[in-house]
C-alpha cells in the first residue's frame, strides 16, 4: 500500500525528516509516537501534499504510484486521507455542502457518476449516526464554532463518507476527552478491513487502548529509531521517550 | 475646463430645447441652474476627497463622450438574472424607454409607471428633482436626463409584481438617465434593475434615481451591473426616508470598465431602515468605486451596509462609506462593513470607512479587511479531492454569500448566487 524510503524533508531549509523508511501493506494499522518536535506532523502533511514541505531525498510510492508527484486533490481521489490534528474553519461553507462537493469531486476524478442529493443526504444520516452528528451540525459552516470534539467527530465523518484505502490520522486524540475520544476511537474501527491501511501518530499511548495497532513505530529527531508491536506503546507509557530525546 | 466636460456643456446647448418637458419653466430654470453649476466644478477629480481613487476628470478624457444614438430599430436584448421571475418590464435602449420592448399591463390601480417626460409634469415629481444633492456630478443629469422612469404608488398599494427594468447600451455614446420614485404612506415595491450592453459598445451611462418614501412605505431595489468592459457607469442613488419607512438596495457590480457607484440615504424620520449593500467582483482592468453616505438626521433609526468586493488581475476596487450621526440621533444604530478579497498581486483595494457621530446615545460599528484566500483552507479542502479550481471558487462564493444573504427576495438571492457562478466560469479558471 505505501512504501517510503529514506524520505528526507526539509522546511524552510532546515531538515526535519532524516531518512524515513515504512512500509505500510493492506489491512494495516501502524501507529507512529514520538515527543514534540520529533517529525511526526512533517510526515502526515508529506503524505497529504502540504506546500512549502520540500523533500530532499528518498520516494514515497503509493498502490505503486510515486505519490510525491501527485497533486493535493490527486492524492485525495486516489485514496489518501489525513485527518487533521487542528481542523481549519470555512466560514460561509456549510458542513453538508463541503462533504458532497468533496465526495463528489472523488467520484467524479475516479470516474464514478455522482450521487443526486436524496442518495447523498441517506447516506450521510447513515454514516453521521453512530459518531452523534446531528443534522443542526451538518447545516452549520464547516467548523467554525465547532468543539474540539466536534471537529474531530467531523474528520472521521468525512473519513467514513470517503472511504480511503491509507488513512492517516495526526493527533485525532488531542483535546478530547475519554467519552469523545471512544466515539472517534469507533468511528476508526469500524473503518477497519483488508483493503484499508492507517497510519495513526500520536504523542500518548491513551488512544492506542482503543485503536489497537499491528506495529507501532518510535520517531525521534526524523528518524524511526524503534519498531515493535502493540505492546511497545504500553512499555513508551511506562519510560516516556527520555531515552530516544537524549 | 477640460474636453469632456466641455462636450456635455456643448450638448446641452445644442439639445436643451428637446429634452423632455422642456417647455415647464421650472424645470427649464432647474436644467440651466444645474448646468451652470456642472459647468462652474467641472467634472470631480481626485482632489477632492470623495472621488480621491476614482478621478473621473482623468477617465472621462479618452471616453466618447457624444450622445449615444437613438437605437430605435431591432435590438437583440440580452437575458438578465432576473428573467426567471415573473414581474413587470421596462426596458431602455441607449437611455431611452422602449415601449415596444416593454410590458406594463396589468399594474395594480394605485400604481402609475410613466416615462420620465411624463413624470415630470405630475406634481409628486417636482420636490424631487428640487431637493438639494449631496454630490455636485448630478447636476449633469438634472440637465441633461434624457429619459427614465416614474414610479408613484398610492399610500396604502402594494405593487405585487417585481418591476424588471433593463438598461441595454447597444451603441458607443453618452446618455443620461433619471428615475423619479415616491411611495406614499406604506405602500410597497419591489425593483430588479440589469444593466448591460453590447460587447463593444463604449457607452457612458449616466444614471441618477431619486428615491422618497412616506411614513411605513417599503422599497427593495436589486441592481445587477453587467456593462461591456469598455463602458462607463455612473450611478446615484439619492434616498429620503420618511418614518418607520424600510429601504433595502443591492447592487452587484460585475461589468462596465469603470463604474462608480454612489447612495446617499437621509433619514428623515423617526423608526426607518435602510440596508445599503453590495457584491463586487471585477478582473481585467475594471474599476469598480462604492461610496455609500448614510445620514442620520433623526434618532431610533438603523442602517446596515456591508460591501463584499474580489478582485482579480489587475482590477482595482474602492469602497467609501460614512455613517454621519447627527447631534439628534440619539438610539441610532449604524452598520458599515467592507470585505475584499484580492486574488491577485496586481489587484488593488481602497476602502475608507468612515463613521462620524455627533450624539452619544447611539450604537455604532464599522469595520474593513482586505485579505487574500486563506491557503490553510484551500488546502483543507483539497485535501479531501477538491481541484484547485472548486476549491477557490467554493471559497469565493462562500465570501460573496454573506452579502447575497442580505437580499430578502430568495428568487433575487438565488440569481445573484447564479451572477456569481457565471463570473468564475467566463474567468475561464484563469486565476
Amino acid at each position: 500500500m505505501l512504501e517510503i524510503k529514506n524520505l528526507h524533508v526539509a522546511v524552510d531549509g532546515k531538515e526535519i525528516l532524516k531518512g524515513i523508511d515504512l512500509h505500510v501493506g493492506a489491512g494495516e494499522v501502524h501507529a507512529i509516537m514520538g515527543p514534540n518536535g520529533s517529525g511526526k506532523s512533517t510526515l502526515s502533511y508529506v503524505l497529504a501534499g502540504r506546500d512549502g514541505y520540500q523533500v530532499t531525498e528518498g520516494s514515497v510510492t503509493y498502490k505503486g504510484r510515486d505519490l510525491l508527484a501527485m497533486s493535493v486533490d490527486e492524492r485525495a481521489s486516489a485514496g489518501v486521507f489525513l485527518a487533521f490534528q487542528y481542523p481549519i474553519e470555512i466560514p460561509g461553507v456549510t458542513t453538508m455542502t463541503f462533504l458532497k462537493t468533496a465526495l463528489n469531486a472523488q467520484r467524479k476524478a475516479r470516474g464514478e457518476a455522482e450521487l443526486d442529493a436524496p442518495r447523498f443526504l441517506k447516506l450521510v444520516r447513515e454514516k453521521s449516526k453512530p459518531l452523534n452528528i446531528s443534522d443542526e451540525m451538518l447545516k452549520r459552516a464547516l467548523n467554525v464554532g465547532f468543539s474540539g470534539g466536534e471537529k474531530k467527530r467531523a474528520e472521521i465523518l468525512q473519513m467514513a463518507l470517503l472511504e480511503p484505502f491509507l488513512a492517516v490520522l495526526d493527533e485525532t486524540d488531542s483535546g478530547l476527552d475519554i467519552d469523545a475520544l471512544k466515539v472517534v476511537a469507533e468511528g476508526v474501527n469500524a473503518l477497519r478491513s483488508p483493503e484499508r491501511a492507517m497510519i495513526v501518530i500520536t504523542h500518548y499511548q491513551r488512544l492506542l487502548d482503543y485503536i489497537v495497532p499491528d506495529v507501532v513505530h518510535v520517531l525521534s529527531k526524523g528518524r524511526i529509531v524503534r519498531t515493535g508491536g502493540k505492546e511497545l506503546a504500553g512499555e513508551l507509557e511506562k519510560t516516556g521517550y527520555a531515552e530516544f530525546a537524549a | 475646463m477640460t474636453d469632456a466636460a466641455t462636450k456635455f456643456i456643448e450638448t446641452y446647448e445644442r439639445e436643451r430645447n428637446s429634452l423632455p418637458a422642456a417647455d415647464l419653466p421650472w424645470l427649464d430654470a432647474r436644467r440651466d441652474e444645474a448646468m451652470k453649476s456642472f459647468a462652474e466644478a467641472g467634472l470631480p477629480h481626485r482632489r477632492l476627497e470623495d472621488w480621491r481613487y476614482t478621478d473621473l476628470r482623468q477617465l472621462l478624457s479618452k471616453a466618447s463622450l457624444a450622445p449615444a444614438p437613438a437605437h430605435e430599430g431591432v435590438v437583440l436584448l440580452p437575458t438578465t438574472a432576473f428573467d426567471a421571475i415573473d414581474g413587470h418590464r421596462l426596458v431602455f435602449v441607449n437611455g431611452r424607454f422602449r415601449a415596444d420592448l416593454s410590458n406594463l399591463g396589468g399594474l395594480p390601480s394605485g400604481v402609475t409607471l410613466v416615462p420620465l417626460a411624463e413624470a415630470l409634469r405630475a406634481p409628486w415629481a417636482r420636490p424631487l428633482l428640487e431637493a438639494p444633492q449631496a454630490s455636485g456630478i448630478v447636476a449633469l443629469n438634472t440637465a441633461m436626463m434624457g429619459d427614465g422612469l416614474g414610479l408613484h404608488v398610492a399610500a396604502g398599494v402594494r405593487l405585487g409584481k417585481p418591476l424588471h427594468i433593463l438598461h441595454f447600451a447597444a451603441d458607443a455614446g453618452a446618455f443620461h438617465v433619471r428615475n423619479l420614485i415616491r411611495l406614499e404612506e406604506g405602500a410597497e415595491a419591489t425593483i430588479f434593475e440589469t444593466h448591460a450592453g453590447a460587447a463593444a459598445a463604449s457607452s457612458f451611462a449616466d444614471h441618477a434615481a431619486d428615491v422618497s418614501l412616506a411614513e411605513g412605505a417599503r422599497l427593495a431595489i436589486v441592481k445587477v451591473q453587467d456593462e461591456a468592459p469598455s463602458a462607463i457607469h455612473l450611478a446615484t442613488l439619492t434616498a429620503r426616508l420618511d418614518a418607520r419607512s424600510h429601504f433595502a438596495h443591492f447592487t452587484m457590480t460585475l461589468g462596465a470598465g469603470l463604474s462608480r457607484n454612489q447612495s446617499f440615504v437621509t433619514f428623515a424620520g423617526e423608526g426607518a431602515e435602510a440596508h445599503v449593500n453590495g457584491a463586487v467582483a471585477l478582473r481585467g482592468k475594471q474599476h469598480g468605486d462604492h461610496f455609500v453616505v448614510i445620514d442620520h438626521a433623526v434618532p431610533h433609526c438603523a442602517s446596515a451596509t456591508l460591501f463584499k468586493t474580489v478582485l482579480d488581475d489587475s482590477s482595482t476596487g474602492v469602497f467609501q462609506g460614512r455613517v454621519l450621526v447627527r447631534p439628534d440621533a440619539q438610539k441610532t444604530d449604524g452598520r458599515q462593513m467592507t470585505n475584499a478579497l484580492l486574488l491577485s498581486r496586481d489587484a488593488a483595494m481602497n476602502a475608507k470607512p468612515e463613521l462620524e457621530i455627533y450624539a452619544d446615545d447611539v450604537q455604532c460599528a464599522h469595520g474593513s479587511t482586505i485579505g487574500e484566500l486563506s491557503r490553510e483552507a484551500l488546502f483543507y479542502l483539497r485535501s479531501r479531492g477538491i481541484d484547485e479550481e472548486t476549491a477557490r471558487q467554493l471559497l469565493i462564493s462562500a465570501f460573496l454569500d454573506a452579502a447575497f444573504e442580505t437580499v430578502a427576495n430568495e428568487e433575487a438571492r438565488e440569481a445573484l448566487r447564479g451572477l456569481a457562478a457565471n463570473w468564475f466560469r467566463l474567468g475561464g479558471g484563469a486565476a
